[in-house]
């Protein structure tokens, strides 16, 4: 079998994604503050979020058209009472069930772009330009700042400073839920992890739900994750690639495909070696090498025969893992 | 479906019987986790299985064909010469099947008793479910779910006849979803019961199903409407059923399959029909027993109850998000042990949600099918059942090892699948052993003796209450148990002494002594170090 063919079998995960389209997510009540076909620039308000909304019932107005679902319905002034202005939930049998509730906090552009599909109470689909880099999950609203990759692969709190406030920060290593308290304290505008606990992930949604209770406008404060639960480094490939776009703006966004974007060409992204590969799991987690074949089935710890490959480590060491362990950048 | 040199063709019934031009096929599952590929060849006349392998998901089809080729030539060239394999003169054949994670539908009904049982209707057809109903919920609560990202279908309505006081919400829950579909116009919309006929209320470009009989038993209810919208005929867990219906009718037995993958889970119940007809079968699917898949803190509190291993209960939530997220990974050691607890807990749950459908003695071969068993060693999947699965009783155990059910049963013409599956026997499915399950025995003492005649000597054995007693018995051996216990104990009809057909396996006869339901100690550490000698005895390579 071909080289190629036979590196095909790892499990590829995309180091980049050219031009990509985001979602921005909305719940209902949340209202939209831009059209479809609006250019956006990195800030640009797209909706202002509900906060503690609440369905009010108000009677339909037979004049003109009826709004349709998702729509934004102004005060009614009535006789007995004003129905509050709110996004029309539905309507039947001469009721209407409307969102009400305040708006503080706003929902920026995490990247310029173009509206491209809007979808009340749902999403909006964001064509941005420049490339996208994969995450897993992003906790919190999307943002956006300026890329600055923290050195080393130490506690995070050791490596903050407030000269990184307005600053998209990526930690290169461990980072716990009291660091990235910390980072929003310190005006950091955004984070990018290799991993972080299902704890820590608690922690975090828990501490922006507190901070949402004032009554104070509250900037987002993303947080990236780029892989899963367990503690592990940047990948090689990854962390050049944020060397590479340090001192850039980037946002940060959620979804269904979590990533960081961008505003650079694609050629300025170092193409990974198609032979490079990463330990994802098992016992050499974390360390990178170079693929060298197939190693056949074996039975491993645990008594279980799988497809096994042969790699040489960047520390030199020849070694058979499964191959299920392993991933590559393409 | 059988497809040619390396394509994908719409299901086809020629090709296989005994004057078709293949010689070999590749049969390959395509899970939500792994892809398994068994390449398959005519070998004096039978078929037989080649060589087999499983790769993360995900990879191209045709070149895991070309390493399972590449392997046969270079172990065998004769071999291969003979069935016709040559790299060079194109790909064998492909027989596909695949299934993917559970879809998402929001059940949406008047009262909490018809969200429940339209939630058990869809979570049989195979989706996950979420729900909210009018008298629980909120509108604002309901649109929030059914507008989820990962939702793909409403249910909204009643069941047949619908309960006094629900018509009277059927119209304000049809509005509501009405909204919603004009939020997110790509959405399904299933209106049962008393909501089927009132599509008006939706725009025109919505794709709407009607099911005016969710409990019809035509063919036309809930579940068969959802089980359809969800896959095709090249579905594994369809072709599944259909295989388990085959084993069936070709060896005569009453056949259970259990069937636990990281996207979802299928019991099959399968009877031989007395007349000679088709087998008798019946099939639920669980998509929540999915393996890992820990929903809430009663779901981890479960699996630790299972773990052998010492890990706390963060890091334990950790390791199987990290399972849910690269299934194929961290196979290793103790990942593997943490996988045999939660293959446990998977397995509770799928019998549990299926007992009410497809409960009662236990059957005379119980199938291990779906990549979940494949993770674990296989003498280890028997124990895994055992602790999992208590129903006194006597049960023959098979490993579909190479997942060939699956594509196997996706082969339209039954007589077709009759012969492949006939053939595929042997080499496909690896007996496990026979498991024996008394209900009353004592923990703690004496609870009588075994003799089992099995070649030349019997093998002579006291049994303990509170113990799993083994017996070597390797595969392809069939013996007799003569079992006699000190007071009358439960296998399925109750006696002091019984002479039972035992066919051997990787596990051999395991005569499980404890107790039904099992007991365990309420403090971990002794639980875990009961668990784990239990494990041990059926997995030598536990602790390597």
């Amino acid at each position: 079998m071909r080289p190629e063919d036979v590196v095909s079998f790892v499990v590829a995960r995309p180091l980049i994604v050219e031009r990509p389209r985001v979602v921005v997510p909305l719940l209902p009540g949340d209202r939209v503050a831009t059209a479809v076909g609006a250019i956006v620039a990195p800030g640009d308000l797209l909706a202002e979020r509900v906060r503690d909304p609440h369905l009010v019932d108000a009677v339909s107005d037979e004049r003109g058209v009826p709004p349709r679902p998702g729509a934004w319905v102004p005060a009614t002034p009535r006789r007995r009472r004003t129905s509050p202005a709110g996004e029309l939930l539905f309507e039947h049998e001469g009721r209407r069930r409307i969102v009400a509730g305040p708006h503080p906090d706003l929902v920026a552009a995490p990247a310029a772009g173009a509206v491209v599909e809007i979808h009340p109470g749902v999403e909006i689909v964001l064509q941005l330009e420049g490339i996208g880099i994969p995450g897993s999950a992003l906790l919190g609203d999307p943002g956006h700042g300026r890329l600055a990759l923290l050195p080393g692969d130490a506690d995070g709190r050791t490596l903050l400073d407030v000269a990184h406030a307005g600053n998209v920060v990526v930690f290169p290593g461990r980072v716990d839920a009291e660091a990235l308290t910390r980072a929003r304290a310190m005006g950091i505008a955004g984070a990018i992890v290799p991993a972080f606990s299902d704890r820590d992930r608690r922690d975090v949604v828990a501490s922006d739900a507190r901070q949402r209770a004032g009554l104070h406008r509250l900037a987002p404060f993303p947080v990236l994750v780029l892989d899963g639960y367990l503690r592990r480094a940047l990948a090689g490939p990854v962390h050049d690639l944020f060397a590479a776009l340090a001192g850039v703006d980037v946002g940060l966004v959620g979804g269904s495909s979590p990533m960081c974007v961008a505003g650079v060409s694609a050629d300025v992204v170092p193409s990974p070696q198609p032979d490079r590969v990463r330990v994802r799991g098992g016992r050499e987690a974390g360390h990178e090498g170079r693929f060298v074949g197939l190693a056949g089935p074996r039975r491993v710890a645990g008594g279980i025969a799988i497809e096994t490959v042969r790699l040489v480590l960047d520390d030199g060491r020849t070694v058979v893992l499964p191959l299920g362990d392993l991933e590559r950048f393409a | 479906m059988i497809g040619g040199a390396g394509a994908i063709r719409p299901p086809i019934t020629v090709g296989f019987g005994p004057g078709g031009r293949d010689r070999t096929f590749v049969a390959m599952d395509q899970g939500t986790a792994t892809c398994a590929a068994t390449l398959v060849g005519r070998v004096e006349g039978a078929w037989r299985l080649l060589a087999a392998t499983a790769l993360p998901a995900g990879g191209d089809p045709g070149i895991v064909s070309a390493l399972l080729v590449d392997r046969v030539q270079h172990a065998d060239p004769e071999l291969a010469a003979q069935v016709g394999l040559d790299r060079r003169t194109g790909q064998p054949p492909r027989l596909e099947s695949a299934s993917g994670p559970a879809p998402v539908a929001v059940i949406l009904a008047a009262t909490e008793a018809t969200r429940l049982a339209l939630e058990t209707e869809a979570a049989a057809a195979g989706w996950l479910t979420l729900g909210a109903s009018a008298e629980a919920s909120d509108p604002l609560v309901a649109t929030r779910l059914a507008t989820g990202a990962e939702v793909t279908a409403l249910v909204v309505g009643t069941l047949d006849p619908a309960a006094s006081g629900e018509r009277e919400f059927a119209g304000e829950l049809v509005a509501l979803a009405a909204a919603v579909v004009e939020r997110r116009p790509n959405l399904v919309v299933v209106l049962a019961g008393a909501a089927a006929g009132r599509e008006a209320a939706f725009v025109p470009e919505a794709r709407i199903i009607g099911v005016p009989r969710p409990r019809d038993e035509g063919g036309d209810d809930l579940r068969s409407g959802l089980a359809a919208l969800r896959a095709g005929p090249t579905d594994t867990r369809r072709g599944l059923v259909a295989a388990a219906g085959t084993l069936a009718g070709l060896l005569g037995l009453r056949v259970e399959l259990l069937e636990i993958g990281m996207g979802g889970a299928l019991r099959v119940r399968a009877a031989p029909d007395a007349a000679g007809g088709p087998a008798r079968v019946g099939s639920a699917e669980a998509p929540a027993a999915a393996l890992g898949l820990v929903s809430d803190d009663a779901s981890l509190d479960r699996l630790d109850g299972w773990a052998t291993a010492p890990v706390d209960r963060a890091r334990l939530r950790d390791r199987l998000a990290e399972i849910r997220l690269a299934p194929w990974a961290d196979l290793e050691g103790e990942g593997a042990i943490l996988r045999a607890a939660a293959l446990r807990v998977a397995t509770q749950r799928l019998v549990e949600a299926t007992d009410a459908e497809l409960g009662g003695p236990a059957p005379d071969l119980l199938v291990l099918a779906g990549g979940a068993w494949s993770a674990i060693p296989a003498p280890a999947a028997l124990h895994v059942v055992a602790d999992a699965v208590r129903r006194p009783g006597v049960l023959q155990i098979a490993l579909d090892a190479a997942r060939l059910l699956g594509p196997l049963g996706t082969v339209r013409d039954p007589e077709e699948r009759s012969r492949l599956t006939r053939d595929l026997l042997r080499d496909g499915l690896v007996p496990l052993g026979t498991l024996v399950v008394p209900r009353g025995v004592r923990g703690g003492r004496a609870a009588g003796h075994l003799r089992l005649l099995a070649g030349d000597e019997p093998v002579e054995m006291d049994l303990a209450g509170g113990t799993l007693s083994l017996v070597d018995l390797p595969p392809g051996r069939e013996g007799v148990a003569e079992l006699s216990f000190r007071s009358a104990a439960d296998l399925g009809v109750r006696g002091r002494r019984f002479a039972l057909a035992t066919t051997g396996g990787l596990a051999g006869l395991v005569v499980d002594l404890r107790d039904v339901p099992l007991r365990l100690p309420d403090r971990s550490d002794e639980r875990r170090e009961l668990l784990a000698r239990w494990e041990r005895a059926l997995w030598p390579e536990h602790d390597a």
